[in-house]
């Protein structure tokens, strides 16, 4: 086990799954539900003759952040990109199922609950999606996880925390837009096709996956926070992400309700106005947005430093 | 096709050193490996391995014996899931394992 002290100031970027874990939650409070002990490895990469971890690639458990309890999913980039098999996913949509059930059996013994003392769910993305070796599980866990998210909605508030090298795209971008509220580091990247496979599909005269820049400010925090698709973007260290949290923990549920991006008619009627900004503008780079959200260095916005970044940028209202 | 699975046991003599608690290191990343280190009583160390490689088994035997050996390991549950380690690696990643279980 890693000590949590010196967890604190490492980068977010650089950090396993289980240190993500660890450290995001309350010193002492991390205890590991189905971890690599248990040995719930996947069946299909053993059948295929792929190499398996003990883990399936993603870490649950739960801890607490003050009062509140704390549900941890916290996937891992190095084991097959941290995609999402059969075993990892039933790992997801349970940790999520049981932050649902403590909160109910909770709610009818203690009515008076401050809303501190209610859980919520930390989800550490870090994936392309569905794992390809065993992809029709790996597609319903997807499934069942959403199923997940909308029973938690208006109970348990669910938090995305995205600042990991694989980033969060696939099927897992759209879990991750459905959660309540996402928290991003200017490292974290979050979209639906990931940079190589749209260069794969349509060419590299429509999407350049080798070029760093490009990607950083198409699917990059700062590029989500500007846009809205995150609400909130910190520095990459796990403190950082974890002072966020503290923020956020002891927040009423409908203060969730309002952070989220998708899932209300006044919602989709933001989108849509998104959806016809973009046909009227036209953009041929992500830099035509930040100027047009009000920004005057928009080309330069991406070199500021991070503190004045945050502190000067403006973001697109529509 | 399907995973190779390696397991064998190695006689320990003269060792000293025992695993305190259940120790686990590392991610099956490429050309890594992750380590399960549990307490045993002396006298063997008790080895299993899962990798997609085949055609090793004499050298994973050689590689966990200079482990035992380089660190008087006197009993252990070895558990090994690998993913195209080199032999450098798989000995780092046991010494790590041991290091972390017994600072904890």
């Amino acid at each position: 086990m890693s000590n949590w002290k010196n967890l604190q100031s490492r980068s977010f970027l650089e950090s396993s799954a289980r240190d993500r874990a660890l450290g995001l939650v309350d010193e002492g409070t991390f205890t590991e539900l189905a971890g690599p002990f248990d040995r719930v490895t996947s069946p299909h990469l053993a059948l295929l003759g792929d190499a398996v971890a003990f883990d399936d690639g993603i870490v649950t458990g739960v801890g607490r952040i003050g009062k509140t309890p704390v549900f941890v999913i916290s996937q891992e980039g190095k084991f097959i990109g941290g995609s999402v098999g059969e075993i990892g996913g039933a790992k997801m949509v349970n940790t999520i199922k049981l932050a649902i059930d403590f909160h109910d059996d909770l709610v009818a013994k203690y009515p008076d609950l401050s809303d501190a003392e209610k859980p919520v769910v930390v989800i550490s993305f870090e994936t392309g999606g569905v794992r390809l070796h065993e992809a029709n599980a790996g597609l319903l866990a997807h499934a069942e996880v959403m199923d997940q998210l909308q029973k938690a909605r208006g109970k348990v508030p669910v938090i995305a925390v995205i600042g990991s090298k694989v980033g969060a795209f696939g099927g897992m971008g759209f879990v991750a837009a459905a959660t309540d509220a996402i928290i991003m580091s200017e490292f974290g990247r979050l979209g639906l096709t990931g940079p190589e496979v749209i260069e794969q599909e349509m060419g590299k005269e429509e999407f350049d996956a080798s070029d760093r820049a490009l990607v950083y400010r198409t699917t990059g925090g700062r590029h989500k926070y500007i846009m809205g698709d995150a609400n909130f973007l910190v520095e990459d260290t796990i403190e950082g992400f974890r002072a966020k949290l503290v923020d956020l923990a002891p927040l009423p549920v409908a203060d969730f309700e309002a952070m989220r991006r998708i899932g209300s008619p006044e919602k989709v009627e933001h989108q849509l106005k998104l959806v016809a900004l973009a046909a009227e503008m036209q953009p041929k780079d992500a830099v035509d947005v930040w100027a047009k959200a009000g920004n005057e260095n928009a080309p330069g916005l991406l070199d500021v430093p991070f503190a004045e970044f945050v502190g000067s940028v403006k973001r697109l209202s529509v | 096709m399907a995973l190779h699975t390696l397991e064998f046991e190695l006689e320990t003599t003269s060792g000293t050193a025992s695993i305190p608690a259940p120790t686990h290191v590392g991610v099956t990343g490429s050309s890594d490996l992750e380590v399960i280190l549990e307490p045993a009583p002396a006298g063997k160390v008790a080895v299993r391995i899962v990798t997609p490689v085949t055609g090793f088994d004499e050298l994973w035997k050689r590689v966990v014996k200079k482990f035992t050996d380089e660190t008087a390991l006197a009993g252990a549950r070895i558990e090994i899931n690998d993913n195209n380690a080199t032999p450098a690696v798989v000995l780092l990643r046991l010494k790590q394992a041991l290091t972390q279980a017994t600072a904890a």
